[in-house]
């Protein structure tokens, strides 16, 4: 094999999900009608922005060769906060700031706040005690959800302050400000995993956590802060699942969880830790998001999704496998 | 050699009532490769994990430089200049060469305020260290996991050459070399002694004690069991110390 084919090669294995994106948009477009449309894509993107930015944070625990589950409910209990201070409805306090746009920041705040307490919660348990993230973020999962019921009584909040709701509505380019939110998160956070030493760590650190102790690299901090960052982002999710719903109600969120860890593997993102990058992760998330669009598009009940989402994690797993193998050969 | 570089004095480690380490103390000079020997269990990789960092010895002080000294961590061992090459290989193989050879210490500009990886500055170290050393590898942007034993170790051994510090310790550090490589990395280990630093190599191989070391430090069962000049004794005398046939600490045979 020539240099040349090999390097095309080793590109089209590092960025097979964006072929995979690609192709089935095409067949998308070619066979379902109405598909090829610049409302459907800039719809497939702003339907994303949710799961795109859950899964960020998702991505960087995954890549540091830990885990947590706790973001799904983290981002309703953000989004719960926000809307308890800010809807004027239901059970929200309707507080007003002046100037009005003084309400979206101190809201992100609120929302992104709750999340980073959370996560260092998660973090310090995970590393200073050296418990399993599996069950430390499982525990999470359930009591942060547990605390948004509790908080809540069951009820929701309606009729976010139209200054904060006003970042889903106003649109640039065909997008919602709120997608160009979540699109800006992904490239500062690829930006951090690839170009930093904070990054580079995160990703030696899910390699070989021993080795990189031994060099010097201040693991349990870097890690508590990979932990912070999740659930931050978290809360970052569940105050654009706020603006995007208007409020928000006690079961906000349900099942999200399960739609990051999907994207995340599709991404490329080894269980494993240490392997994959959050551009990969993103066209996870479109590809994701093009199906369900397909599946509404074409009239099937929207159970489907279920099923294809599930199918699609094993065709991503399985792909990983082959990859590897291929690259062993190239090597 | 005036004042020691590195001084053991009384180290001991106890694992409940298991004495893996029953008092050691010697010392290493500037300049001065010491070859710790010794059976398999009798304690030369936890000595080495005490000065490294890794491990809290149960009593006993270490003198570095004159000054007392006790690493909590590798990175505080690190800061002082004490470098570790461990038995099983400290690299992350999920990365590149660069990254491996960087591990912790990246070279970074800032953008913004920003720390950001110097990728290129780093790559042409790498290649700069490597060449001098004579290692070949195809691409240093490949990752690790792509790459042989040999060629896993040889870049351990060009990253503690390269970075240097003080004293340097090295744990079996040619066990997945073929003759060649080993060759190399015996002269690389000579070449950091001249440079005044001291060298701690833990080996099995009599042979490769006797080609490079300039002391020979026996441990058998947590004590010291011979600590002896290399040209005052033999590989048959040190193998008796190893095995026990001598009596603790009767010094130079032969």
């Amino acid at each position: 094999m020539n240099p040349r084919t090999r390097k095309i090669l080793e590109i089209v294995l590092d960025n097979l999900v964006w072929f995979m994106l690609l192709f089935v948009l095409i067949v998308f477009s070619i066979f379902i009608p109405n598909y090829f449309q610049l409302g459907i894509f800039a719809n497939i993107i702003e339907a994303s922005s949710v799961l795109g930015v859950m899964s960020i944070g998702l991505a960087l625990v995954i890549i540091a060769g830990h885990m947590d589950l706790s973001v799904e409910s983290v981002a309703a209990l953000a989004a719960m906060a926000v809307g308890i201070l800010f809807c004027s409805a239901g059970i929200g306090f309707g507080i007003k700031l002046y100037p009005e746009w003084l309400m979206v920041p101190v809201s992100l705040l609120v929302a992104v706040a709750v999340g980073g307490l959370i996560g260092f919660f998660n973090g310090f348990l995970v590393v200073k005690l050296k418990m399993s993230a599996f069950i430390i973020t499982l525990a999470s999962y359930i009591w942060v959800r547990g605390l948004v019921l509790a908080v809540s009584g069951g009820r929701s909040a309606q009729d976010l302050a139209p200054a904060i709701r006003w970042l889903g509505i106003q649109r640039l380019l065909g997008l919602p400000l709120t997608a160009w939110i979540a699109i800006a998160c992904f490239v500062v956070f690829s930006a951090v995993m690839a170009k930093t030493p904070f990054g580079r760590h995160l990703k030696m650190i899910g390699g070989n956590e021993t080795a990189t102790y031994r060099a010097g690299i201040r693991v349990t901090r870097n890690l508590v802060i990979a932990f912070m960052l999740a659930g931050a982002i978290a809360g970052l999710a569940g105050w654009l699942l706020a603006i995007r719903t208007s409020g928000a109600t006690a079961n906000l969120g349900v099942g999200l969880l399960f739609n990051a860890f999907a994207a995340v593997v599709i991404g490329g993102v080894s269980l494993k830790g240490g392997v994959g990058s959050l551009p990969g992760v993103y066209a996870g998330v479109l590809l994701l998001s093009s199906i369900n669009t397909a599946i509404n598009l074409m009239g099937l009940p929207a159970n489907f999704t279920q099923v294809v989402h599930g199918l699609l994690v094993l065709a991503a797993v399985l792909l990983d496998t082959f990859k590897q193998n291929l690259r062993q050969r190239l090597a | 050699m005036t004042e020691p570089l590195l001084v053991l004095e009384d180290i001991r480690k106890n694992y409940g009532a298991i004495e893996a380490l029953k008092g050691i103390s010697f010392s290493i000079g500037r300049g001065e490769v010491v070859a710790l020997l010794g059976d398999n269990g009798a304690g030369k990789s936890t000595l080495v994990k005490i000065i490294a960092g890794g491990l809290e010895p149960s009593s006993g002080r270490m003198l570095f430089e004159g000054k007392e000294f006790l690493a909590k961590s590798p990175a505080e061992a690190k800061a002082a200049g004490i470098e570790t090459v461990y038995q099983d290989l400290s690299l992350c193989t999920n990365v590149d060469v660069v990254a491996n050879f960087f591990m912790g210490r990246e070279i970074t500009r800032k953008v913004l305020g920003v720390p950001v990886l110097d990728e290129r500055a780093m790559e042409r170290e790498v290649a700069k260290a490597l060449a001098n050393a004579g290692t070949r590898i195809p691409s240093l942007r490949t990752n690790v996991e792509h790459l042989s034993g040999g060629q896993r170790q040889a870049i351990e051994l060009n990253r503690f050459v390269h970075w240097g510090g003080k004293l340097v310790l090295l744990d079996e550090p040619f066990a997945a070399l073929g003759v060649e490589q080993t060759r190399r990395g015996l002269d690389m280990i000579r070449q950091v002694a001249r440079q005044g630093i001291g060298v701690v190599i833990i080996t099995h191989i009599m042979q490769q004690a006797f080609q490079v070391a300039d002391r020979i430090v026996v441990i058998r069962q947590g004590v010291v069991a011979g600590d002896v000049a290399r040209q005052k004794t033999s590989p048959d005398a040190v193998i008796n110390m190893i095995t026990g046939e001598t009596l603790a600490g009767a010094g130079p045979v032969g």
